[in-house]
């Protein structure tokens, strides 16, 4: 019961240091609120729509006009222009007007007719990938459909019927399940992740900084003796408060994204509340264990912010970590928003059962422990350390 | 006249070397001027470096169990993004791998695969993926597609009847395609990304360092002030500026040279920079970027809120310079903030001088923005370092004032 007391006390005292100075309220709710607004808005379309993309028609037939035609109504494409040379449509690649462009050399319908294998070539740049994959993707197809009208013609002419073409053109057909995100929605597979990357940053940041402002303030004794130097309850009382405005925010985001935009997922309601107790947590713990480790503002918070900022490559979500070197598929247990991204996906995703990620779980848990090895160290700094600006 | 142009050039001078002597001296500036350009881009190269992934593990349920299905396997195993990592009896079983992370995906060949073959009919492969990593997802897919094409092809030209070679080419593919992927001919994900998030770490890390020192000038001024009132030195805004972008500039000048030309050669990421091109590219992205960061250092209290607003922002830039989402489809909401940012003009213009070999004319309307933005961010930095200045004036004259009155009272007593 006493426990309780005191925590309560340090709570509210934390509470009127989150009122008191601003930043809490904007890195807490604010920022958070902006990153999830920023990234739902950014990718609404979901796929890329539209990419600018260039012709070079030198063969001016009617087969090539109608090439370009289709190529204009795929769906990720849009011709907008065309050029007279391959020269000048490298250069509006270059000056970054274009995407691709697909070449029709002259004499492309004539050899078509004559049954001499013409050469059309597209180009695309893949200094943007998704962009060159997206536009490659088009070009790809209706270069392929292009062939196959050719001998569909003929084969018509011969007399076969429509389901013998079809099997000649293309005896095995490739029947595709993407499991969860059918259009391959970029929102999904994006969003999902970075924004509560960006959360857990602002978590561990401003876990370290809360822990090093009582420093820098020479508060840090009072709020000890609040707990009567029993340090547990002191952090129990300061980061409860921070805990619960974390999960609020965190909710609202996982409500704004399941409950308004409707964004798939196989796991059930439970699997993502878990996600979430554990995400805010973990960062937490991460946040006050660097302080531990470093006592001292400024160090504590430049690592958390370079170590969150690392995590977002470091958690395999854009380019796998099975597709990194080995020492660093090791490393990336070290970081928090790995084992967030490996529960999300197996458990929350997918709807596999949380056993199938039981590591991840355990590596969050791990690190929700972690300041237990750096109690004394904390205590030791809040009761000894001066600030050095 | 002369005197005046020379005691400002000292000022300036004077300014530029206590700025100078007190980062070195602060190792929280010093971490990010300079530990983090040079350490940060060798750690993202060495995750990128192996820029895609090969031998993604799938796994294969064979129901079909003929000559035609495990050719179709060898050949998918044969090439070098997928990996046949099992064989399972049913979807059931693949799924139990897909959930422990075993495999990625799975292919499926139904029972009447040879047979409907055989029999002149379409049959299908069915490819189930973990839609968990688009890169994966790719591999698997665009294997299935090219091998079950190859396979058909095979079998065409055994159907056909042809007399010669050339008439078998015709038959297959009677319009050749040749698809050329410029300028990162792998499609690697390093190539891709490095460049901007090069250009990137240059202008963060430069609004933190020059964010954090500010915050220390201010916390050791007796008032809080970021411009010292005792040193006869500051005595014009315009030295002041000029003084202190100086000192960051000479220290970007060098970082930015390392991370435009040092670390592509490192990691062999695609370099086609003329170097030309690339000095008149970088020369008015610095400045813009100290000036920017010189403006942003004036809005924070403490040093160490900075971070937390400058790391945070990290993620949105990198988006929004259109590097991983095409520029076309930023939606223009986004498209006007992200003209706020020196980022989105310079990672564009390096990403072009760079990885695509653009001359200084084709980047000119980026070059054109960024002078702007220099120009702008440098009025803006002299207006708040103006108020600033006031600022400190003000408290300083409060200060004397208080002293003189003080010092007045002890004599009359």
């Amino acid at each position: 019961m006493k426990y309780l007391i005191q925590i309560r006390d340090i709570a509210l005292r934390e509470l009127h240091i989150l009122m008191k100075n601003r930043i809490y309220g904007f890195c807490m709710v604010v920022f958070p609120l902006v990153v999830v607004f920023f990234f739902t808005t950014f990718l609404d379309d979901g796929v890329p729509l539209d990419l600018p993309i260039g012709v070079v028609d030198h063969d001016n037939s009617s087969t090539s006009r109608a090439l370009t035609r289709r190529l204009d109504a795929m769906q990720n494409s849009r011709v907008v222009a065309h050029f007279t040379s391959v020269a000048e449509a490298r250069n509006a690649i270059q000056e970054g007007h274009i995407y691709a462009f697909f070449y029709i050399p002259r004499g492309t319908s004539e050899k078509l007719l004559a049954g001499r294998q013409p050469k059309v070539s597209y180009y695309y740049t893949m200094t943007c990938l998704t962009a060159g994959s997206m536009t490659m993707k088009d070009m790809k197809t209706i270069a392929t459909l292009g062939s196959a009208a050719v001998g569909m013609g003929t084969m018509q002419a011969k007399g076969f019927t429509p389901q013998q073409i079809q099997t000649v053109l293309q005896p095995i057909r490739i029947d595709s399940h993407q499991i969860v995100n059918p259009e391959g929605n970029y929102n999904v597979y994006l969003t999902t992740v970075l924004v509560p990357g960006i959360m857990m940053l602002f978590m561990a940041l401003l876990s370290a900084y809360s822990l090093g402002m009582e420093l820098k303030f020479g508060t840090g004794r009072e709020w000890v003796a609040k707990a009567d130097g029993n340090i547990v309850v002191a952090l129990v009382g300061k980061f409860i408060v921070h805990a619960l405005v974390f999960l609020l925010v965190v909710f609202l985001f996982q409500y704004y994204i399941y409950g308004v935009l409707h964004f798939p997922r196989l796991g059930g309601a439970w699997s993502i509340v878990r996600l979430c107790v554990l995400q805010v947590f973990a960062s937490l713990g991460f946040g006050i264990f660097t302080f531990g480790l470093m006592p001292s503002l400024r160090m504590s918070m430049s690592v958390c912010s370079l170590w969150s900022v690392l995590c977002l490559s470091m958690c395999g979500s854009a380019f796998p970590v099975m597709g990194m070197d080995a020492p660093l598929q090791a490393l990336s247990w070290l970081f928090p928003l790995r084992h967030y991204f490996m529960l999300y996906e197996v458990t929350v995703f997918n709807g596999f059962s949380v056993i199938d990620a039981w590591f991840h779980l355990v590596g969050l848990i791990a690190f929700t422990l972690l300041p237990w090895f750096v109690l004394r160290k904390v205590k030791n700094a809040m009761l000894t350390y001066v600030y050095v600006p | 006249m002369f005197r005046k142009l020379k005691e400002y050039l000292h000022d300036v001078a004077y300014i530029w070397r206590q700025e100078m002597a007190q980062i070195i001296r602060d190792e929280g500036v010093l971490i990010f001027l300079v530990i983090v350009p040079l350490g940060y881009p060798l750690l993202y190269s060495w995750i990128y470096n192996n820029e895609a992934v090969h031998e993604v593990p799938v796994v294969v349920v064979d129901q079909s169990h003929s000559q035609l299905s495990r050719k179709f396997i060898r050949d998918c195993d044969a090439t070098p993004d997928v990996k046949v990592a099992f064989y399972a009896e049913d979807l059931d079983e693949a799924k139990s791998l897909v959930s422990r992370q075993l495999v990625k995906g799975i292919y499926l060949i139904p029972s009447d695969f040879a047979t409907r073959l055989n029999r002149m009919e379409q049959s299908t492969v069915s490819v189930y993926c973990d839609m968990s990593l688009m890169l994966t997802y790719k591999a698997i897919y665009q294997t299935a597609v090219i091998e079950a094409g190859r396979l058909g092809a095979g079998l065409k030209i055994k159907r056909g009847g042809n007399y010669t070679k050339r008439e078998d080419a015709v038959m297959v593919q009677p319009l050749a395609v040749e698809g050329v992927a410029l300028f990162n001919p792998s499609g690697g994900y390093g190539s891709c990304i490095l460049p901007a998030v090069l250009m990137l770490i240059l202008q963060q890390a430069l609004a933190l360092g020059i964010g954090m020192s500010a915050g220390t000038t201010r916390e050791r001024n007796r008032n809080g002030q970021l411009i010292p009132d005792d040193d006869p030195h500051y005595s014009g805004v315009y030295r002041i500026v000029s003084g202190k972008a100086l000192c960051y500039a000479m220290i970007c000048g060098v970082t930015s040279a390392y991370l435009s030309m040092v670390v592509p050669r490192m990691f062999s990421f695609p370099q086609l920079a003329n170097g030309c091109d690339l000095l008149l590219l970088m020369i008015p992205y610095i400045l813009a970027c100290v000036f920017f960061g010189m403006t942003v250092s004036c809005l924070v209290r403490y040093r160490e809120n900075v971070m937390l607003l400058m790391v945070f922002v990290s993620v949105p830039l990198l988006f929004m310079t259109g590097v991983s989402w095409p520029q076309s489809s930023i939606p223009g909401i986004w498209q006007g903030v992200s003209w706020l940012f020196p980022s989105t003009f310079g990672v564009r213009a390096f990403v072009r001088v760079n990885s695509m070999g653009a001359t200084f004319e084709q980047i000119l309307p980026e070059i054109r923005i960024l002078w702007i933005q220099t120009a702008v961010y440098l009025g803006m930095a002299c207006l708040v370092y103006r108020h600033q200045f006031r600022l400190a004036r003000k408290y300083a004259g409060h200060e004397s004032t208080a002293v003189s009155s003080s010092e007045c009272s002890g004599a009359s007593c």
